[in-house]
């Protein structure tokens, strides 16, 4: 029989090499606090990692109204002043929400009705906004919307129209752009924060601009077609969107197409294409610029890259399947990973050393984890 | 206030002038200009805002506008343009969207429509000295809503022959002429009288039965009669109460009712004198009333506990070996529908499971004939939900025949099945019909969608080729798939009525025609409630709603009648045969309810309660949290899913009558 002193002592010796005395002293000063959301579980976990203890749930907040609908929190992310955060709820009646939370204490100081199956959600650094895409997963493939949110009124002051089944929501980081993919056209949608509107959109397949007749590309990185048959046509299905801390380039991850492509945020163009077989789905650029973190949803596996040279640093095989969601720490030392797990098995986040390109630790939260945002680094009192 | 007043329909700017990209300073404040707005219904206007620097310089930099309500209140965020559509108070803001905190915000007054007409009833020709007779006063205006905010003003022209107070109550003093008007606005009504001498004689005041139980309704007539006896039709009677209840703890008021129509009914057993008052005369007839007396003992059977995972919904049936079955589904867990052989309820025995990519199978049930199951996926890793067809031919060894999910991917939260074909709610905003006459080839022959804006559906009960939808705030929707009266078919679905109820959260129904020949409905909330302290993990949860219960015998002009209403928990879902209604009711457990008759009132209140059983389970998924999902009646016992522990059985007994010497 295998009690749980046992499987401990299996799951310590399996993470081997990979505890914490790789670490160095200014590593294991500080602690690290971010939020994780679990859409099949109704839950929000506060997850802390720390190079002594590893992670740990610090506090687990259940989310929604109604105990015996599944209400799917998708999106999650905190506002840089740290003071809210804020939540998707996929499911309504049929729309979305989006939920404004007092940090620390967890609770629910408003919300507003979004559209269907409103799903990431993201602040620009000044605070004050927040666009979510109504990704619309199941309905009519039509287009559907980007909703702008005033956070201190919580009051949804406009619905962009940009594609069909939007996904990723990430502003650039002066928070003057706003960039989300298409899963079904297909487009890299770049909205203007100034006027709201679509500014630029960006035909993966192609390597072209959309809707106004200006053709770019005359490069072969930008012209070449992306992506992989998928019933009879060539599919990229972007999933996520992550510009870089300089804001000069945005990658996108072709789901579909087993891709992740560097897009020039000036120029709107493909400038490089990183081979990431298995289902690409998020990504995070370390705040050092230096390396780019993707999670490869079927492969269940998050590889590193090394941006100058483009080649891979590493790939890090996950505990469960279903690779979703990805932050970097502030310091750019460790990436946190949210696995979503199939079926009853629960959610779990890991955390790899950016350095070693190593798992350190893994813990499991609510099933099918998915949104992840960072809190805050706390300082380790010895 | 400073304000802008702009007439209907008038263009009125104030200078425009902003919103140029790309200044690299930041503004310290803002300010809209004018301070104020108020506007008529249909004015549209334009408003400019101005920024400053700390040094009170203007600066040229992008605005935003938006409104507190959008829809009723619409800005052009760029162009300040405002055009108001409903009456109210807004606030119109301003903001630079690029900084967090630099806002203007202005109070905005949208006065309501021009009130058009006021409607009131009753109405007739003459009116008797001596009568009082309250009447309403529905305002209308020019968009044709009706308007609850401004009360009538009501008045007489004589008030020697008649006056009025303001809640409408027109009483006659003497013979004469007189004309009532309600105002409301500039809108009023008038409505002239000609007020005779009484000629009401006597009174008499009949009742339907003069003996009953708690909940039963007895229909009171009054007849007013002229000198030489003979019957005043306009004679205006007004019905109440007083009660003389056993219970000598309650009140008067608190234990019965009766309503215009001379409905009559009571909660507690005591004696009731109905009182029919009509100018110069009071009729009254006095009814005793008796304890329903309908409480059965509830007893025990079995429980096929599930204590790792919560379970959704069940389904029982008489397999083709003769033996009897049931299905259950799980929640927020791993896809697994369990199947137990119940022929011997006291111990339901799992024989087999099926397992698939889900973390919900919401829904189960299984064809007429036994041999075909459905159940729902939500929760799929790849997002493909969708539904699984099962044969159940042998429930000990349950196959897979085929999975269906296209344009089902969004989840399938609840099913029917229903001579050869699956009804899907789909995504929560409609049905498909899916033919499985080959149960290995399914494929999509309708479907169904309302046209409101943000329709919603939550489940489908098929019962004689009607669908009745619960559609959260659109009420249940009737809609002919194959009775064929109404012409719909599985292929065309065809609508024939709605009903809004209430509570507008309607997530259940059950259709049911009454032995009294009377049809009802009975439409379930579905609400969350918060419970003070019950945030801790583990805590036992709770929920609120009721069931509506909707006379729908004549379909064009339903009328919501009665309710089962119990305090503190909240209604999920419901069975109904033979007269007795089987209500889940999430934490208030699993209540069967005397339905018989008439219906009327709150029915939990009136004694109609013949049991109810709390699954207390102290191994449960919450231990000793009884979360009651659905039951349903079968061979003399009741089966019910419970969310926290599983399937269980019990036994309503046949009430005993007690006999004293």
């Amino acid at each position: 029989m295998i009690n749980r002193f046992t499987l401990f002592a299996i799951t310590f010796m399996w993470l081997g090499v990979l505890t914490p005395s790789h670490m160095s002293g200014q590593d294991k000063d500080r602690a690290y606090l971010f939020y994780v959301a679990s859409e099949s579980e109704d839950q929000v976990t506060v997850v802390r990692f720390d190079a002594v203890r590893g992670l740990s749930r610090e506090k687990v907040i259940n989310v929604g109204n109604l105990p015996a609908e599944m209400e799917a929190p998708h999106g999650i992310f905190m506002d840089p002043d740290g003071e809210h955060w804020y939540l998707t709820l996929g499911h309504g009646f049929p729309f979305g929400y989006l939920l404004k939370y007092k940090t620390g204490v967890d609770t629910v100081v408003a919300t507003v009705e979004l559209g269907m199956f409103p799903a990431t959600v993201a602040v620009p650094s000044f605070g004050g906004l927040a666009l979510a895409v109504n990704s619309d997963f199941h309905g009519d493939r039509v287009p559907s919307s980007v909703s702008v949110v005033d956070l201190e009124s919580m009051t949804e002051i406009a619905r962009t129209e940009t594609c069909t089944m939007p996904h990723g929501s990430r502003f650039s980081p002066d928070g003057l752009k706003h960039y989300s993919a298409c899963m079904m056209d297909d487009q890299l949608v770049e909205i203007d924060v100034v006027t709201l509107g679509v500014s630029r959109r960006l035909d993966l397949l192609t390597g072209t601009l959309v809707g106004n007749g200006v053709m770019h590309g005359t490069d072969d990185m930008s012209t070449r077609t992306t992506g992989m048959m998928v019933a009879g046509r060539q599919v990229c299905s972007p999933t996520w969107v992550a510009p870089t801390p300089d804001g000069s380039s945005v990658y996108v991850a072709c789901n579909k197409g087993n891709e992740v492509l560097e897009v020039d945020a000036e120029r709107f163009q493909i400038t490089r294409r990183f081979d990431v077989p298995g289902a690409p789905y998020n990504a995070a650029v370390t705040p050092d610029g230096s390396k780019l973190v993707v999670t490869q949803k079927s492969a269940g596996t998050v590889s590193v890259w090394h941006l100058a040279s483009g080649e891979r640093l590493g790939l890090v095989e996950n505990t469960r399947r279903v690779t979703h969601g990805v932050i970097v720490s502030p310091d750019s030392r460790f990436a946190f990973v949210t696995v979503e797990g199939i079926g009853g098995e629960p959610g779990t986040v890991e955390a790899i050393d950016l350095q070693t390109i190593q798992r350190v630790d893994a813990i499991d939260v609510g099933k099918q984890a998915g949104g992840i945002t960072f809190w805050r680094t706390n300082p380790i009192e010895n | 206030m400073v304000g802008a007043k702009t007439g209907l329909g008038m263009l009125v700017a104030f200078g425009f002038g902003l919103a140029t990209a790309g200044s690299a300073q930041t503004p310290t404040r803002l300010e809209i200009n004018p301070a104020s707005l108020s506007l008529d219904v249909g004015d549209t206007v334009v408003v400019t805002a101005t920024a400053y620097d700390e040094a009170g310089n203007v600066m040229d930099v992008p605005l935003t506008f938006f409104s507190s309500s959008r829809r009723r209140l619409e800005v052009d965020r760029g162009a300040g343009t405002v055009v108001a559509h409903r009456g109210g108070e807004y606030t119109l803001s301003v903001r630079v969207l690029t900084a967090r905190d630099i806002r203007a915000s202005i109070p905005v007054m949208v006065e309501f429509p021009a009130l058009a007409s006021v409607e009131v009833t009753p109405l007739g020709e003459r009116f008797f000295v001596g009568a009082s007779v309250r009447h309403r006063a529905k305002v209308l205006d020019v968009t044709g809503d009706v308007r609850t905010n401004v009360p009538p003003r009501w008045a007489t022209d004589d008030p020697s022959i008649a006056s009025v107070n303001r809640f409408g109550v027109v009483t006659a003093h003497r013979e004469g002429d007189v004309t009532i008007t309600a105002t409301a606005g500039a809108a009023s009504t008038s409505h002239e009288y000609r007020v005779i001498a009484n000629p009401i004689r006597t009174v008499t005041l009949s009742a339907s039965q003069d003996s009953v139980r708690t909940g039963d309704v007895i229909h009171f007539e009054a007849t007013a009669l002229d000198a030489r006896g003979q019957r005043i039709e306009d004679a205006p009677v007004t019905f109440s109460l007083i009660a003389s209840p056993d219970d000598s703890a309650i009140t008067q008021s608190a234990t019965a009712e009766v309503d215009q129509k001379g409905r009559f009914v009571a909660e507690k057993a005591g004696d009731y004198t109905v009182l029919a008052v009509a100018p110069g005369n009071v009729a009254q007839h006095t009814v005793r009333v008796t304890n329903r007396d309908v409480s059965r003992r509830i007893e025990y059977v079995g429980q096929g506990q599930v204590s790792n995972v919560p379970t959704s919904d069940l389904w029982i049936w008489e397999g083709v070996d003769g033996r009897d079955y049931a299905v259950t589904g799980t929640w927020g867990a791993h896809g697994a529908a369990y199947f137990w052989d119940v022929t011997e309820p006291s111990s339901p025995a799992l024989v087999d499971s099926v397992v698939v990519d889900a973390r919900t199978v919401n829904d189960v049930k299984v064809s007429e004939d036994g041999r075909i199951a459905v159940i729902s996926r939500e929760g799929a890793s790849n997002r493909r939900n969708g539904l699984v067809i099962l044969d159940v031919t042998n429930p000990r060894s349950v196959q897979v025949l085929s999975r269906y999910d296209d344009e089902l991917t969004g989840g399938v939260h609840n099913v029917f099945v229903y001579q050869n074909h699956v009804y899907a709610v789909n995504n929560g905003r409609r049905f498909d019909v899916i033919s499985i006459e080959d149960p290995t080839n399914p494929h999509r022959v309708g479907r169904f969608e309302l046209d409101t804006p943000g329709h919603g559906i939550h489940d489908i009960w098929i019962v004689n080729g009607i669908a009745y939808t619960s559609n959260w705030g659109d009420g249940v929707v009737m809609i002919d798939v194959g009775n064929g009266r109404w012409g719909g078919s599985p292929s065309n679905p065809v609508e024939i009525a709605r009903y809004r109820d209430s509570g507008g959260r309607t997530h259940a129904a059950f259709p049911y025609e009454s032995p009294t020949g009377r049809f009802y409905i009975f439409m379930g909330d579905e609400i969350g409630r918060s419970v003070p302290g019950g945030d801790r993990d583990g805590s036992p949860e709770a929920m609120a709603g009721f069931f509506h219960i909707v006379d729908m015998t004549d379909p064009e002009n339903p009328e919501e009648v009665a309710r089962y209403d119990v305090p503190e928990a909240g209604s999920h879902n419901l069975w109904i045969e033979d007269d007795v209604l089987y209500a889940a009711y999430y934490n208030g457990g699993m209540r069967a309810v005397d339905i018989s008759g008439e219906l009327k009132g709150n029915l939990y209140r009136q004694g109609r309660e013949m049991a109810h059983y709390m699954a207390f389970d102290p191994e449960g998924f919450r231990a000793n949290a009884p979360f009651t999902w659905g039951g349903q009646p079968y061979k003399g016992n009741l089966f019910f899913a419970e969310h926290n522990s599983g399937l269980w059985a019990v036994k309503i007994h046949p009430r005993t009558q007690v006999l004293t010497p």
